[in-house]
């Protein structure tokens, strides 16, 4: 454990663990978008911006990416952390007016919202689905498209890669916008605009899961696709 | 030079609008980038200030093709960054149009500050949007002219990119780029990027000096970006997959280009040149391919089935690379008559210097030169181990000697180096490994004399030394000290003071120049010779350097041979020269993270075999590692 201040009050933190950990067990809450505790930090909302002194001066910081450290010092009220905050949510209503998840958020730190039929999906490039993909199931489906030097992409989006999904839909579990929309029909599912044939259980009889997920498991863990069959009520 | 009329370079301000005396600070005296003879400027909005030259320049004109180059640098991944930058341009294009009125210029500098305040890498928080608050805050009344119907046009700027990692890169790769690639798992397109300025990735991934991590703004933090392993790790991803080939040329030319000399130059030039569909012959006087990459680091470095690979794939370009065929003497003539356009000279410096000491020219066996021991090596030649090498010198060379000595089981191997080991221009890794594997070293110590007897070099006779002023290369030079001769013991002495190239094959009719230290002379510009059509670049020009320099020389070649066979001068570049890409004037707060390791073979495994000690980064971890890079792309936009 180690000793750390947030906002003038004392605590103790685990080793390792990051500020927004602390801050939340705090029960001061921080708003994330990029944010998930199943897969790394990305600190691409800027949404749990807060001030930490670091050097000697109060510098801000995202909370889900900064570690924390003997002796440190946290201020997540501050008028500048606040700022910072509002900043980020005002600009991200500003690119996404219609998106649910966004206007809650800039509701939530004091942005003016308009009163308007908000139902869009928009993806706000938090990069969860593509951490959750890479991370958790190893899959690499999903990727940035890089935008850069030489590199003329008008907007940045998510590269899907067809061949290497395996339907599993954790990147629509994941989604905090319901940009990724999945969509299960009897014998079917269709994730991300590719369709996959699903399994069948051979004790209940349901469709469980896609026979691409069964089959790359089956490769990544040698465990043979026949022992895969079962569903999860049924094993 | 022209006064400037406004500068906030840097954050200092000039200011000579209000009455004040301007001064006569040119672009230069404050550290901008000057334009080259011949290109206009009238002002520059870079990321560390705006810098105006011409006072009727068009101000916010200039912040909009900003904002524009800004734009299609953002990676968009974070949330404050490149919508920041579209918001901004939203506003100004607003109250050209009359839609916002001067309160949007408030809304500007919130949001500029933000961004520069909480942006998640160094490009938002220095690039993005900086310069920008700049403008409006000392042209404020151009912009408010702009609600009053103002101009605002969209017109085409001039712009340079560059960031501290690719000025420092002899071949001004695009560090961030590539880096940003591999962090999203892109190991190909990194590699074409990566090929774009340097043909051979994986020889430059083991090998390379990399300045650039030297400059990486992470120093100042924790440790540097792990870049040449970065770069290695996109070609080992390549090798892994299976090796893609190289594309081929979109159109075939009628004109033939010579190139003598097949090391990183000479490749990187013929290379360039064939995919502009020149077709180009490769003389190469050595029975292996690839100049010093083949005969001058062993394999302990660079694996050389590594380098044949990258060469064969720069053959299968059709680069036609002919072994075992010296051109001596230089008949520029004869090939001009075989259809030759343009010949270019890459033929390195292979020749060891002297030494200075007495008994160097007895031919002995008992005293070598090191690129000779090496090129030797390279080529087969069997070692027998003696009881004790003594090795002279303190760059790459003289430790790749003494480590391959080590693994021919020389039993005794010892440096000896004339200055501290503070002034010893071989990497500092390569040291470390060195004493790893038990080499001796010994400073301040510089050799007088080869003690022989019976015919057979027995001993060095060598003076102590003590560190005196700076030279001109800046490192204290070396004062013998009187009466202090002691001889050390030894079976055979290899040099390695230097290297300088073997021009005989200039001799006679070629007329090519050569400078006073024996390299060939060229044209600073063009990289011509004093003989038009003949080309020259890489060690044989500059003297010993590194591969990247080589290489570098090498593209810049074939950038002047092409404008000379199409009968055009060379564009000029904007000089960045001098310029300094490390000022930043909110660097923010970034979370310490050490840089990915490459794991090493142990030392006591790696003195027995000439195996590669370092090994790659894994796909993951390079991944990881590529998550540090701060992207500090400097942008620079003018008129």
């Amino acid at each position: 454990m180690v000793a750390i201040t947030i906002d003038g009050r004392k605590t103790d933190a685990k080793e390792n663990s990051t500020v927004l950990e602390n801050v939340r067990s705090q029960g001061i809450i921080l708003p994330t978008l990029c944010h998930h505790e199943e897969v790394s930090a990305f600190g691409s909302c800027r949404l749990c911006t807060v001030e930490i002194k670091a050097n000697g001066k109060w510098q801000l910081a995202t909370a889900c990416n900064t570690p924390v450290a003997k002796g440190l010092e946290v201020r997540t009220n501050s008028e500048q952390a606040i700022e910072a905050r509002a900043l980020a949510a005002r600009l991200l209503y500003s690119k996404y007016p219609t998106t649910k998840a966004v206007r809650d958020i800039a509701r939530q730190v004091g942005v003016d919202v308009a009163d308007e039929k908000a139902d869009a999906k928009d993806c706000v490039l938090c990069g969860l689905c593509v951490r959750a993909c890479r991370e958790v199931v190893g899959a690499c489906a999903l990727t940035f498209a890089d935008r850069g030097l030489g590199r003329d992409l008008d907007e940045p989006k998510i590269d899907f890669t067809t061949d290497a999904c395996i339907g599993c839909g954790s990147c629509a579990f994941i989604c905090p916008t319901g940009y990724v929309r999945m969509e299960t029909t009897g014998d079917r599912r269709m994730i991300w605009d590719k369709v996959f044939k699903m399994a069948t259980c051979k004790v209940c009889g349901r469709y469980f899961a896609p026979e691409d997920q069964l089959a790359f498991i089956s490769k990544q863990t040698g465990v043979p696709m026949s022992a895969l069959m079962t569903c999860v009520s049924c094993r | 030079m022209k006064p400037v009329a406004f500068s906030s370079w840097n954050g200092k301000i000039i200011d000579g609008r209000k009455g004040q005396p301007k001064g006569k600070a040119g672009a230069a005296d404050i550290g901008c980038p000057v334009p080259k003879e011949g290109q206009k400027m009238s002002a520059l909005l870079g990321w560390n200030g705006l810098v105006v030259l011409d006072k009727d320049a068009d101000i916010p004109s200039l912040t909009l093709a900003y904002l524009k180059e800004a734009r299609k640098l953002s990676c968009g991944e974070c949330s404050v960054c490149m919508i920041g930058i579209d918001r901004v341009t939203a506003l100004l294009k607003d109250m050209a149009a009359g839609k916002a009125d001067k309160g949007a210029l408030g809304e500007i500098e919130e949001i500029a500050k933000g961004v520069a305040k909480n942006g998640k890498c160094n490009f938002g928080r220095a690039t993005a949007l900086t310069p920008v608050l700049d403008a409006i805050k000392h042209y404020k009344n151009d912009f408010l002219a702009l609600a009053k119907g103002g101009k605002l046009e969209e017109k085409a700027c001039s712009v340079a990119v560059t960031a501290p990692c690719m000025q420092a890169c002899p071949a001004t790769l695009d560090i961030p780029g590539y880096i940003e690639l591999i962090r999203n798992g892109r190991f190909a397109d990194s590699l074409n990027l990566i090929r774009e300025r340097c043909i051979l990735p994986g020889v430059i991934g083991r090998a390379c000096t990399h300045p650039c991590e030297s400059a990486c703004v992470r120093n100042d933090i924790d440790e540097p970006l792990a870049i040449r392993l970065l770069k290695r790790s996109a070609a080992d991803a390549d090798l892994q997959s299976g090796g893609c080939g190289l594309a081929a040329p979109k159109e075939e030319k009628k004109q033939k280009v010579a190139v003598v000399g097949s090391g990183p130059a000479g490749l990187a030039a013929a290379y360039r040149l064939r995919v502009l569909g020149y077709p180009v012959t490769v003389f190469e006087a050595l029975p292996k391919a690839g100049g010093m990459a083949a005969v001058g680091i062993p394999d302990y470095r660079l694996p050389k089935d590594i380098l044949n690979h990258e060469i064969d794939l720069i053959r299968r370009t059709g680069v036609d690379v002919r072994l075992n065929s010296p051109v001596s003497p230089l008949d520029w003539a004869g090939l001009q008559k075989k259809g030759y356009g343009a010949l270019y000279l890459a033929v390195g410096a292979h020749v060891g210097t002297k030494v200075g000491c007495g008994g160097e020219d007895v031919k002995d066996g008992g005293f070598i030169q090191g690129a000779e021991f090496l090129r030797n090596l390279s080529l087969g030649a069997k070692v027998t181990p003696l009881k004790k090498v003594v090795i002279i010198g303190g760059g790459n060379v003289a430790l790749d000697c003494a480590r391959s000595c080590v693994r021919f089981g020389f039993k005794d191997v010892e440096i000896l180096y004339r200055r501290s080991r503070k002034e010893m221009p071989a990497s500092a890794t390569e040291i470390e490994e060195a004493v790893e594997e038990g080499v001796k070293f010994t400073y301040l110590v510089a050799p007088a004399n080869i003690v022989r007897q019976g015919g057979k070099v027995t001993g060095v006779e060598c003076l102590k030394m003590k560190l005196g002023e700076p030279d001109a290369s800046g490192r204290r030079r070396p004062i013998p000290v009187k009466g202090s001769e002691f001889v050390v013991k030894t079976d055979l002495i290899i040099a390695a003071t230097g290297q300088k190239p073997d021009t005989v094959f200039l001799s006679g009719k070629s007329k090519v120049g050569l400078t006073d230290w024996g390299t060939i002379k060229v044209d600073e510009a063009t990289l011509q010779t004093n003989v038009p059509g003949v080309f020259s670049g890489g060690d044989c020009v500059s003297g010993p350097a590194t591969l990247i320099e080589a290489l570098d020389a090498g593209n810049k070649a074939a950038r002047s041979i092409d404008a000379y066979l199409a009968g055009k001068a060379v564009a000029p570049e904007l000089s960045l020269k001098g310029l300094d890409t490390k000022a930043q004037r909110d660097s923010g707060f970034t979370a310490k993270a050490g840089a990915a390791k490459a794991a090493l073979l142990n030392p006591k495994e790696r003195t027995a075999v000439f195996a590669e000690v370092e090994a790659g980064l894994s796909a993951a971890a390079a991944m990881k590692e590529a998550g540090r890079c701060l992207r500090c792309y400097r942008l620079l936009v003018w008129e």
